[in-house]
C-alpha cells in the first residue's frame, strides 16, 4: 500500500488530550484541513433526566452546546476548515457509520480515550470501531 | 439511521420481559381452577398475614413460593449484616440498628456543624426556589424550582402515605414526634450533601450535568488525599443505590399502591400481578421507549396531588378539630413514655427515624443526583434549596398522614380490629385509605389516584438515580440491562409480600447512608467554609437577586 496524502479522514473526538493529538496527526496526513472530519458522539439521552422531564434539554440544545464547545477548543487557525459532526448513540457504531457515509479513506483514533481505567469493563471504542469500520484505521498509542 | 436496530432491540427487550412472566401466568391459570374454592375462603398468600395459616396445598402457589425465596435468600442474610444492632434488642429492649443511629447522628452533626442552616436558611430557600436569583446563563440543566420538583417527585411517594401509617401502627403515635424531629434535622443533611453534589458535578460537552455521591465521594475525598477510600465508598454507594432503586424506588411503590387500588378494583385481589404488568409497561415505555411525555406529565402533576392530599388531610383533621389537642398529647406522651407494645422509647425512636429517613432520603445521598442539575454557579444556593425537601416531604406531608391516622384512631388495633391484619401485613397504604374512608367515604378514590401518581413518578425518578449509578459502575452501554431489571422488580412488587418488600427496601435505602454520611462528614469542612463565604456575601448584599425580583 502506498502512503499518499489522504483525501478524507475521520477523527473521533471525545475531548481527551489524546483525541486532540490524533487530530493534529490527521492534519499532517492530508493536504487540506477541509479533508479532515471530526465527529463527537454523545450518548442517548435518559428519558427520566430532570432536563428532559422539564424540557430544558433536547438533542438540539445538546448538539448546539457540543458544537460550541468543540469550536472553542479548536479555535486556532489550523483547525478553521475542519468540519464538525455531532452524532448520538453508541460511539463505535456512529463513528463507523459516519466514516462510511463520508466515504472516508482513513480513521485516526487513539487506542485509549477518556475512559482508560474502565476500559476493561466497557471495552474500548477503538476496538469496536476497528471491528465495524469499512476503511483502514490508524490507531495511535499514547 | 441507527434508530432502527435500537428500536427493535427495545421492543425485543419489552417482549422478553413480558413473556418471561407468562409461564407463571399460564401456571396460575391452570392452578386457579383447581384451587378456586380454597382461594375465596382463605386470604391470598401475598398478604403476608396468612403465611402461617397457608394449607399445604397452596405452597405450590407460585407467588407464595417466589416470595419465600425472596425472603429467605435475599432479605434475611442482608438484614443480618446491614441492620446489625449490637444486640440492643436484648439490653435496650428494642433493636436499634447501627445504620439508624448513623443517620440520626449524621443529621445532628450536620445541624450543629452548619450552625442550624435548616432554620436560618429557610426563607432564603423560598426566595431561591421562587426564582429570585435565577440566571439562565449559568451552567446547569434546570432551574432551582425544577430541580427541587424533580427531587421531590422521587421522595414524595408511598413512604409518605404507607410508611408513616406503618410507623404509627407499629411505633405508636409517638413515632410522629420523632418523624418531625428527624425531618427537621434531616434538612441539614440534605443541605450538605446537595451542596457537595453541586461542588463536584461535571458538565459534559453537551451541557448535561452529572453529579451525585459517586462523584463527590470519589473526587472530594481524593482532594483530601483519601482517593482509595473515596472510590471504595463511591462504588459501595452505587451498589446500594441500585438496590435501593429496585426496592424502595420501585417494588415498594408498586406493592403499596396496589394495596390501595385492590380495594377499589376487586379483580386485582385475585390477580395482583396484572397491576405489576400494567405498571411494568407504563414504566417501560418511558425508560426504554423514551416516551417522555407521560413521565413529564406525571411529574408535573405531583405538586398538585401533594396539595390535594394535604388539603384532604387537613379537612379530616379539622373535621375532628375537637380531637386535635388530645391527638397532640397522645403523640407527645407516646414519644417519651410509650406503651411497651410499641417497643418502648427506643423502639418508637427507631421507627420514627427509619420511616423519616426512608421517606425524605436525607443523609441517603440520592437527591444530590437530581439537585446537581440545577442552573447555578453557587453550589451552596442549591444546597439551601434542598433544605425545603425534607420539610415538605416529612414535616408537612408525612405529618398530615400521621395526624389523620392518630385522629381517626386507625392505628388502634383494639378499636378497629379490621385494620389489625393490615398492620401485621405492613400494608400501610391500605391502612391510610381505611382511615381516610372513615371520614369521607369517597376519599379513598382520591387517594387511589394520588397514590398511583406518586408511585409512578417516584419510580421514574428512582430509575434515573439507579441508572446513573449503574452507568457509573458499568458504563453507558449496559444501561439497558439495568432498565430491564428495574421492570422485573416493578413486576415483583405486585407479588412479594409487603413485609418482605418493605424490609428489602429499608435495607438498601438506609444502607446507602453508610458510605454517604461517612464521606459527607469528612467533607463537611469544605461545605462549611463555602457556606460561611456564601452567607457573608449574601448578608453583604453582594449576591444580587434578579432585577425585578
Amino acid at each position: 500500500m502506498v502512503w499518499l496524502p489522504k483525501k478524507n479522514v475521520v477523527v473521533p473526538i471525545d475531548f481527551s488530550d489524546l483525541s486532540f493529538a490524533a487530530l493534529d496527526t490527521a492534519l499532517d496526513l492530508v493536504d487540506h484541513a477541509a479533508d479532515v472530519h471530526v465527529i463527537h458522539v454523545l450518548p442517548l439521552i435518559e428519558p427520566a433526566e430532570p432536563g428532559v422531564i422539564w424540557n430544558t434539554i433536547d438533542d438540539k440544545t445538546r448538539r448546539h452546546h457540543a458544537e460550541g464547545a468543540l469550536r472553542e477548543r479548536l479555535s486556532e487557525d489550523k483547525y478553521a476548515d475542519v468540519s464538525i459532526e455531532i452524532a448520538f448513540g453508541d460511539p463505535g457504531h456512529q463513528i463507523a457509520d459516519f466514516a462510511q457515509k463520508r466515504g472516508a479513506e482513513l480513521i485516526v483514533i487513539p487506542s485509549h480515550g477518556r475512559s482508560g481505567l474502565t476500559r476493561i469493563l466497557i471495552g474500548s471504542v477503538a476496538e469496536r470501531v476497528m471491528r465495524l469500520a469499512h476503511c483502514p484505521l490508524l490507531i495511535l498509542k499514547p | 439511521m441507527q434508530d432502527i436496530p435500537r428500536k427493535s432491540f427495545m421492543i425485543m427487550m419489552l417482549c422478553l420481559a413480558i413473556s418471561a412472566q407468562s409461564p407463571w401466568l399460564l401456571a396460575e391459570e391452570t392452578r386457579s381452577q383447581a384451587t378456586a374454592q380454597v382461594d375465596t375462603s382463605v386470604e391470598p398468600v401475598d398478604d403476608g398475614s396468612a403465611s402461617n395459616s397457608t394449607p399445604s396445598g397452596k405452597t405450590g402457589n407460585w407467588m407464595g413460593h417466589l416470595d419465600k425465596l425472596f425472603g429467605d435468600y435475599l432479605v434475611s442474610p442482608l438484614a443480618s449484616v446491614l441492620f446489625f444492632d449490637f444486640g440492643t434488642s436484648k439490653w435496650l429492649g428494642a433493636s436499634v440498628p447501627l445504620v439508624v443511629m448513623w443517620l440520626f447522628g449524621g443529621a445532628v452533626f450536620f445541624t450543629l456543624r452548619m450552625r442550624f442552616i435548616n432554620l436560618r436558611g429557610f426563607w432564603h430557600a423560598v426566595r431561591l426556589t421562587r426564582g429570585d436569583y435565577d440566571d439562565p446563563n449559568e451552567q446547569g440543566e434546570v432551574s432551582h424550582f425544577q430541580a427541587l420538583a424533580s427531587a421531590l417527585s422521587a421522595t414524595v411517594g408511598l413512604g409518605n402515605i404507607a410508611g408513616v401509617a406503618i410507623a404509627v401502627a407499629t411505633g405508636g403515635p409517638g413515632a410522629i414526634f420523632w418523624l418531625i424531629v428527624v425531618g427537621l434535622l434531616g434538612m441539614s443533611s440534605k443541605f450538605t450533601e446537595c451542596s457537595l453534589g453541586q461542588m463536584y458535578r461535571k458538565i459534559s460537552s453537551d451541557g448535561r450535568v452529572s453529579g451525585g455521591p459517586m462523584r463527590y465521594l470519589a473526587d472530594g475525598l481524593g482532594e483530601l488525599g483519601l482517593r482509595p477510600l473515596g472510590v471504595v465508598l463511591a462504588v459501595l454507594f452505587a451498589v446500594m443505590c441500585i438496590g435501593g432503586s429496585f426496592g424502595g424506588g420501585c417494588a415498594f411503590q408498586v406493592g403499596q399502591s396496589l394495596g390501595v387500588i385492590r380495594g377499589r378494583i376487586p379483580v386485582l385481589d385475585n390477580h395482583p400481578y396484572v397491576y405489576g404488568i400494567v405498571m411494568s409497561v407504563l414504566v417501560g415505555i418511558v425508560i426504554i421507549g423514551g416516551i417522555r411525555r407521560i413521565a413529564a406529565t406525571a411529574e408535573k402533576i405531583v405538586p398538585l396531588m401533594c396539595a390535594v392530599y394535604v388539603l384532604a388531610s387537613l379537612y379530616i383533621i379539622f373535621a375532628n378539630f375537637q380531637e386535635i389537642p388530645h391527638a397532640c398529647l397522645t403523640i407527645l406522651r407516646g414519644a417519651f413514655t410509650p406503651e411497651a407494645v410499641y417497643g418502648g422509647f427506643w423502639g418508637v425512636l427507631v421507627t420514627g427515624i427509619r420511616r423519616a429517613a426512608f421517606s425524605n432520603e436525607a443523609g441517603i445521598g440520592s437527591a444530590s443526583i437530581a439537585h446537581s442539575a440545577a442552573r447555578t454557579d453557587e453550589p451552596i444556593s442549591e444546597g439551601i434549596v434542598a433544605l425545603l425537601e425534607p420539610f415538605i416531604d416529612t414535616v408537612i406531608v408525612c405529618t398530615m398522614t400521621g395526624l389523620v391516622i392518630v385522629i381517626t384512631g386507625a392505628y388502634d388495633r383494639e378499636r378497629f380490629p379490621q385494620y389489625a391484619e393490615m398492620i401485621t401485613g405492613d400494608r400501610g397504604a391500605a391502612l391510610t385509605a381505611g382511615a381516610f374512608g372513615q371520614v369521607v367515604s369517597w376519599f379513598p378514590w382520591v387517594l387511589a389516584v394520588a397514590v398511583v401518581l406518586f408511585a409512578y413518578s417516584t419510580m421514574i425518578s428512582w430509575s434515573y438515580y439507579g441508572e446513573r449509578c449503574w452507568t457509573f459502575l458499568f458504563g453507558p452501554r449496559w444501561s439497558l440491562v439495568y432498565k430491564a431489571l428495574f421492570l422485573v422488580f416493578v413486576f415483583l412488587g405486585s407479588i412479594i409480600t409487603a413485609t418482605n418488600v418493605k424490609d428489602f427496601s429499608d435495607l438498601m435505602i438506609l444502607s446507602m447512608a453508610f458510605p454517604n454520611i461517612l464521606g459527607v462528614v469528612l467533607l463537611s469542612g469544605k461545605v462549611r467554609r463555602r457556606l460561611d463565604d456564601y452567607w457573608r456575601r449574601l448578608s453583604a448584599g453582594e449576591l444580587e437577586p434578579r432585577a425585578g425580583a
